[in-house]
């Protein structure tokens, strides 16, 4: 039972690190950002590249997509977000734009594969992660036996999530964050430049998902379209723990990771899928808002 | 000085002011006056920026800041309190009056003319904004306003829906602000009666237009139960 827990865990990490930035950026800037999936999967092909072209391990392709990732947040903030604030349903749609073009991006690999040219871990295909050794045998501690790579993943996302509540509670960066989701005009009449902050939030947001692909990858087969399937589960994970609440984003992807990963060890995956989705259907039901919300937007 | 030149807004396609023209000299208080929905409340989000769009010039000591951003023009020494107070309602006290610090140059810290005034809200700084009675929000929000360090303040009808108690307390705060701080202060006011008292010009407001304005000596009863009598 023990590990079925422990995988349902390492479930909800990854769900809690894409539902995080999701919950930022849509809680301080209003934007459902569709491209979010294809921010993961950019993280999970930097992990593969840099294995590939680099020979950096695990540990060295973490900082390198939490960046990449990063970076190409700031991008699409940069040439398609700012333009369409306070839109909400074009933002929608201009962002599963950029995630089309994002997948269609890898695909063709930079378009490179019209002229021939073939790069290693790019294209259409299945790609893997190769995961150190060392993180994938199994060691008994006490009788209970523990998976590293699972650990791993529980650890890299409870730093992340620390961090996160530092940055947001504890600097004056995070306070012009959480003015802005709060009323973003009186935060502007304060001083607060809106448009800076809110573009290094989307970075960060970015980021995050970024470092969940590369997680991802250690146990997943990655390709072009893996964004998609995650985006989903991070946005219900949002729904339920209720916007801009960083208590709810985690509750919730614990609460929707583990059952999740119960259910698809004692039945099966397609069983467990419509079991989140029944329970997310009934909290919605009961509260609207989601677990945890304030009064704001 | 804060000087407005024809200044044109709008929301959306509607235009909310018409070629509005004012200046507010230094260290007085200009009061904005005239019914419900002729534009008041616009003039002041004008001047921040809060509005859609706007024409015309704002200058604030002879620099024009009415291209700026609004968190530019909060930097460059504008602060607002605004109508319904708009306090954040699950920051503390403290954390509310110290978003006013971003706009102001050096560290964030709350201004020392505020223990002076509001002593209620030093003695709960670690309080949530949310519980406070209107009367205290109302301090909360013009200690935020304090916090930005600013030349002018615009205080949109200050003494709107508070307890009579506190509205005598709040007036003579503003009164205050402006002799003894030298602030510049725009004040948006129902009561002629308080405006009288507090402020040394006006400008009346009718349909987005400036239809009088001068020192407050020449406000006559005349002008005001034509532009203000319902």
């Amino acid at each position: 039972m023990s590990d079925i827990i422990f995988i349902g865990l390492s479930l909800s990490s990854i769900l809690l690190l894409i539902a995080l930035g999701l919950s930022i950026t849509y809680g301080a800037m209003g934007v459902i950002n569709m491209a979010h999936g294809e921010l993961v999967m950019i993280g999970a092909y930097t992990a593969v590249l840099a294995g590939l072209h680099l020979n950096l391990n695990l540990f060295f392709a973490l900082p390198l997509a939490f960046v990449t990732s990063g970076l190409a947040g700031l991008v699409i903030e940069r040439l398609v977000i700012r333009r369409l604030y306070g839109r909400i349903i074009d933002t929608l749609l201009a962002t599963w734009g950029v995630a089309i073009l994002l997948q269609q991006l890898v695909r063709l690999e930079f378009g490179l594969s019209f002229l021939g040219i073939h790069v290693e871990g790019l294209g259409p295909g299945l790609q893997n992660m190769t995961v150190p050794g060392f993180l994938t045998q199994p060691f008994d501690i006490a009788g209970i036996t523990i998976q590293p790579y699972r650990s791993f993943i529980i650890v890299v996302t409870l730093a992340l999530t620390a961090l996160t509540w530092w940055l947001m509670y504890r600097t004056p960066t995070g306070v012009q964050v959480r003015a802005i989701m709060r009323n973003p005009q009186i935060a502007a009449a304060c001083g607060i430049d809106v448009r800076r902050v809110s573009a290094l939030t989307f970075a960060y947001g970015s980021g995050l998902a970024g470092v969940a692909g590369v997680l991802l990858a250690g146990f997943k087969t990655v390709m072009p379209e893996m964004g998609a399937a995650v985006v989903i589960d991070g946005f219900l994970v949002v729904v339920v723990g209720g916007v801009g609440s960083l208590l709810g984003t985690l509750l919730s992807a614990a609460v929707l990771g583990q059952i999740n990963g119960v259910f698809a060890i004692l039945t099966n995956d397609i069983l467990a899928r419509a079991v989140v989705f029944g329970v997310v259907i009934a909290l919605i039901l009961w509260r609207p808002r989601g677990l945890f919300s304030f009064k704001s937007r | 000085m804060l000087t407005l030149s024809k200044v044109d807004s709008f929301y959306g396609r509607s235009q909310a002011l018409h070629g509005v023209s004012a200046a507010a000299r230094d260290g007085t208080i200009m009061a904005v006056l005239g019914r419900n929905g002729v534009g008041k409340t616009t003039l002041l989000r004008t001047i921040l920026g809060l509005t859609d769009r706007s024409q015309g010039a704002i200058a604030l000591d002879g620099e024009e800041i009415g291209g700026l951003a609004t968190h530019a023009r909060a930097r460059a020494g504008i602060a607002y309190v605004p109508q319904g107070r708009m306090i954040i309602p699950d920051f503390t006290i403290r954390e509310n009056i110290l978003m006013g610090g971003f706009a102001a140059g050096g560290a964030r810290r709350i201004p020392e003319i505020v223990p002076v005034l509001f002593p209620y809200l030093m003695e709960n700084l670690d309080r949530p904004g949310g519980v406070l009675s209107g009367g205290q929000q109302q301090q909360l929000a013009i200690a935020r306003a304090l916090a930005c360090e600013p030349k002018v303040l615009l205080m949109d009808e200050p003494t709107e829906g508070i307890q009579p108690n506190i509205v005598e307390q709040i007036e003579n705060s503003i009164i205050r602000l402006n002799t003894e701080l030298g602030l510049t202060i725009l004040l948006v006011e129902q009561n002629v009666g308080f405006a009288r008292r507090a402020a040394q010009d006006f400008v009346m407001l009718e349909n987005g237009r400036s239809v009088a304005s001068g020192p407050i000596d020449t406000l006559t009863d005349d002008t005001v139960a034509k532009h203000m009598a319902i």
